[in-house]
């Protein structure tokens, strides 16, 4: 057998199996987006474009707004934590490198329910910080921290942060650290040599982490659902209930169309980098 | 992702700069360290809370009044928990094995094959770690309703496994860039079949990588909530879905405990599967390929 054909054949398995149950079944999502609902609420394909116009009527446009500007702020919060923490561990790590990163991955492995979750534990109104609150006598009454937009948010960036720091420390541990100096050697201000130097040499590794952020931060609704309320509910949510509360699979199988088609082009910038980067691994 | 590998290979960069000089402010922030320690604060301290009231002897989330097992004892004397764990260990097991065997294969198909197909096989590879969970759900749930597949716990695999695969093909393929293809040529040189190569030489070689794989596999699986959530049949319900199920009733020291168990079992997982490399003997660290997925 020829190794090309021996190659082609260790691809089907996976690649039909990747075929049928990711691409195939995304084609139906847009081909259900398209339909409408019978009487016992069971997805009847057409062409029913109206389920698109409704995801944005007034009703759930500021859902999606929120969305996307929840979505934004987390890839801000998450940038303004993860590039310190990654820029420390990666220059000043020394020999506990490797240990360090392994602590800011391990709390990503805690399941994200159980994580999110702490937090309502956390800062529920009889919770931990407001027992503590009331307790010591800073305060009368508790604060309300759930049902906020602060909350989501929060909950958003504990869920997603190592997201940023991983990529950023890699870009920050590749650089060459002579750059640096050479900056400062040529008189440079330590804000002068970041600015025009490390920023620059780190900016592929922000992108990355910024991208795979953004991505999961958009579609997410258990932070919504957990750290927030009916008034905080982002697109997922909408999608969620659509699905598996208000059986209108048609306009829930609209807005998964309406956030992929939103986040292809984040995807596609992503996509073609990572793909760049496993051909400069290749060779 | 090479670019995260290659520092364990080299020796560690000492911290500490040159003695002669003593270091400006430039070289070694004092913000940088104290941000460093209160984000870690941030981030293991919820985990530490959960963990620590779980063993709390009252149903009190704001005083510890004592050490006690109560809510484990009441976890496991709940059938019905008991069953949703056991339906969790299932999937995650069927999951691990079914995309360890298809990830691998793709990851040398890949690695290896120069066709059209291969790039648009990549492609497709890549998408789904790139594709919000939700998104993967529903498409998931739409096509097990639109074939008439009774929603059950199979329903559950067959979805993990879709959502699996490109982990596993990522962490391999990053190790198997890395080999030597001259030592296969000289396999097959020397009479080996395509197979007998793969199974003598090449596999060998991937083991670390492959079980580093699985391992993740099975935590992702394990944790897996969205998934999970939209393609279960009624009963037994994954575990994570009987969580969000109890959150939203409250908060009870129960779940502290589910939690706690949970987040045993993954730290478990991934230390071992950091430490694994290093078990074996072999020089590079696990947490690179195990961090390559990251990157990729």
């Amino acid at each position: 057998m020829s190794e090309q054909r021996f190659a082609t054949t260790l691809l089907l398995p996976g690649g039909l199996w990747l075929l049928l149950l990711f691409a195939v079944p995304l084609g139906l999502v847009l081909a259900a987006s398209l339909g409408s609902t019978d009487d016992l609420g069971n997805t009847v394909y057409g062409w029913h474009p109206e389920n698109y116009r409704q995801a944005f009527d007034p009703l759930f446009l500021p859902v999606l707004l929120r969305s996307v500007g929840f979505a934004f702020a987390t890839v801000a919060l998450c940038l303004l934590i993860g590039y310190p923490v990654a820029y420390y561990i990666a220059r000043y790590g020394g020999r506990w490198k490797h240990m360090l990163i392994a602590l800011v991955v391990l709390p990503f492995f805690v399941n994200y329910l159980v994580r999110t979750y702490a937090w309502v534990a956390l800062l529920a109104d009889e919770g931990l910080v407001n027992g503590a609150i009331t307790n010591l006598g800073i305060r009368d009454t508790g604060i309300t921290f759930l049902n906020t937009s602060f909350a989501v948010v929060g909950g958003l960036v504990y869920g997603y942060l190592a997201f940023m720091i991983l990529p950023i420390y890699a870009a920050i541990d590749r650089m060459d650290q002579a750059l640096v100096e050479a900056g400062k050697d040529l008189y440079g201000t330590p804000w002068n040599t970041f600015r025009h130097v490390t920023w620059p040499a780190t900016f592929q590794g922000v992108l990355a982490g910024c991208v795979l952020v953004f991505l999961p931060s958009v579609g997410d609704f258990i932070s919504a659902q957990l750290l927030g309320g009916p008034s905080t509910y982002m697109i997922g949510n909408l999608i969620q209930q659509q699905f598996l509360g208000a059986d209108n699979w048609p306009f829930g199988a609209a807005l998964t169309a309406i956030l992929m088609a939103f986040l292809s082009i984040w995807m596609v910038l992503y996509l073609r980098s990572a793909a760049r980067a496993s051909r400069e691994a290749a060779l | 992702m090479s670019a995260v590998r290659a520092p364990a290979a080299e020796p560690p960069v000492q911290a500490a700069p040159a003695p002669s000089k003593p270091p400006k402010p430039f070289d070694r922030p004092r913000f940088l360290p104290i941000f460093t320690g209160a984000f870690f604060v941030f981030m293991f301290a919820p985990i530490v809370i959960v963990a620590l009231f779980s063993f709390n002897s009252s149903k009190s989330l704001q005083r510890f009044e004592g050490f006690s097992l109560e809510w484990y004892r009441r976890f496991f004397e709940d059938e019905s928990l008991r069953e949703s764990l056991v339906a969790s260990i299932q999937i995650a097991t069927v999951t691990m094995l079914a995309a360890t065997a298809l990830g691998t294969m793709l990851a040398f198909a890949l690695v290896r094959a120069r066709s059209r197909w291969a790039g648009s096989a990549n492609i497709l590879m890549l998408v789904p770690l790139v594709t919000p969970e939700i998104v993967a759900a529903v498409s998931a749930l739409v096509l097990f309703t639109q074939i008439g597949w009774q929603l059950s716990l199979e329903t559950v695999m067959v979805a993990h496994i879709t959502f699996s695969i490109s982990y596993v093909t990522v962490v391999v393929r990053a190790r198997l860039a890395a080999l030597n293809p001259e030592v296969e040529q000289a396999a097959l040189d020397l009479g080996a079949t395509r197979w007998g190569t793969l199974r003598l030489v090449t596999l060998p070689e991937l083991w670390p990588a492959i079980v580093a794989a699985a391992l993740l596999t099975f935590a992702l699986s394990f944790d897996d909530f969205v998934l999970s959530f939209f393609t279960t049949g009624e009963s037994p319900q994954p575990l994570p879905v009987r969580i969000y199920s109890a959150i939203r009733f409250g908060v009870t020291p129960t779940i502290n405990a589910i939690g706690t168990m949970m987040l045993t079992v993954s730290a478990l997982l991934i230390l071992l599967a950091i430490m694994l490399p290093r078990l074996l003997g072999r020089r590079e660290s696990g947490l690179g390929v195990l961090v390559g997925r990251e990157t990729a």
